[in-house]
């Protein structure tokens, strides 16, 4: 089973933890269209909390549109149009470099800094992949 | 949802000292409750109280739609209990012991009083007495577990247990919640034991249930602010639960974010941090006034 993690004495709700770390795993890959996701009780019990908060975390992405339910096999990464999903990636990125800029600002970083380590991470990057291809 | 248990009004005392005063409640059926409350708040008064194993001074109890005072056989089946204290008979054996516990219940599994038995390696010959106050807890969980129950009151089920067994505990209630429509009660004082089962948490604070809401509604409305260059009173802030003024910031606990309010000191432009809490936090600002 792919694994999930989660802070339990976070503030943060647990089906919340799971909306956001299912939506990134499906943006970076590793879950991909149409793959089906582990069972409400595999995850409750691997993770050892209730699963209505599984369900609850299933069901709004339902909602959203980023998982569909099939019949007598459980809950599948929905197909999507490319555009939408850009946009999507965006809110997701987003969201990440805010958090991340809170922890930069904590550890007393200045903006500078910042801005060059991040170049300096995507030429490393972009380089590795070239390698790579 | 059906309502599993109804108190209302319900009033306990001890040497005419209240301990429970006009204390209402609900809980539904599929509900995993956890009950906080500082020591002496009257956790385990509550839950005799509901149980009929202490004497109520006046209220109203349902249990399963009957009164609890006058519970049918078929409903006290139901409900499996695991008290604080061992309070067992001491001199009988384990395997004695769940021989005469049996006998009162139809539908008794005597597979998961093996394999608890087996998972927790106590010796069924040993006499209750024999065991240390963390197996006989064990022992007790497995008879409340055996009969199946649909209610399960549990009155600090991990204070006498290790880590390891802890968790156990915990996934073993996963399960049950997972394969059956089950309803808990635990209380407890250890807040992270909650944060991974509950849907709701009950706080009782003198004499009642101060604080009653889903666990997810709980995180998401119990937050911190941080309000930089601005001073305000607790009474200019919606919900405040605590506020403090350092310097030229606000720092506060609200209840619940007044949206409006919030909006309104934005358009000042005023900076206004929002943080999440954890359990254990949110338990602590609630009871602390």
């Amino acid at each position: 089973m792919k694994q999930f993690s989660i802070s339990v004495s976070s503030g943060i709700p647990i089906y919340k933890q799971l909306c956001t770390q299912i939506e990134r795993m499906i943006l970076t890959g590793i879950f991909t269209q149409g793959e089906i996701l582990p069972s409400v009780r595999q995850v409750a019990s691997e993770l050892e909390v209730n699963p209505m908060t599984v369900s609850k975390a299933y069901g709004l992405l339902e909602e959203r549109g980023v998982l569909t339910r099939l019949r007598g096999k459980g809950m599948a990464v929905a197909k999507k149009e490319q555009k939408k999903s850009n946009q999507e990636r965006l809110s997701v990125i987003t969201e990440m470099i805010d958090e991340l800029l809170k922890e930069a600002a904590l550890m007393g970083l200045s903006n500078s800094e910042l801005t060059a380590l991040f170049k300096e991470k995507i030429i490393t990057e972009r380089n590795q992949s070239e390698i790579k291809e | 949802m059906s309502a599993v248990i109804s108190i209302e009004n319900l009033n306990k005392s001890f040497d005419n000292q209240p301990v429970l005063s006009r204390l209402n409640w609900t809980i539904n059926q599929g509900d995993i409750v956890g009950l906080l409350g500082k020591n002496g708040a009257g956790k385990s008064t509550l839950l005799k109280s509901l149980l009929n194993i202490d004497d109520i001074d006046s209220g109203k109890i349902s249990i399963f739609n009957e009164a609890h005072m006058s519970l049918s056989i078929a409903s006290k089946e139901r409900i499996g209990y695991v008290p604080q204290e061992n309070d067992e008979i001491s001199w009988l054996s384990v395997t004695d012991l769940i021989k005469f516990r049996k006998q009162f219940y139809q539908q008794w599994s005597d597979e998961k009083v093996c394999y608890y038995l087996d998972k927790w390696q106590i010796d069924p010959r040993k006499k209750m007495v024999e065991l240390s106050p963390g197996q006989a807890q064990k022992v007790l969980i497995t008879l409340a577990l055996a009969s199946r129950p649909e209610l399960l009151v549990f009155d600090e089920p991990a204070s006498a247990l290790d880590p390891a067994g802890r968790r156990d505990l915990l996934k073993e209630l996963v399960n049950l919640a997972c394969d059956e429509n089950i309803t808990v009660i635990f209380s407890t004082h250890i807040t992270s034991d909650l944060e991974r089962l509950a849907s709701k948490i009950a706080i009782l604070d003198k004499g009642t249930i101060c604080y009653f809401d889903d666990l997810d509604k709980t995180k998401e409305n119990v937050v911190r602010l941080t309000l930089h260059g601005k001073q305000l009173t607790q009474q200019h802030i919606p919900n405040a639960l605590r506020v403090e003024v350092k310097g030229d910031n606000t720092y506060c606990v609200v209840k619940k974010i007044d949206e409006r309010w919030l909006q309104e000191l934005q358009q000042q432009g005023i900076k206004i941090d929002v943080s999440p809490m954890g359990l254990e936090d949110i338990f602590l600002e609630i009871t602390a006034s």
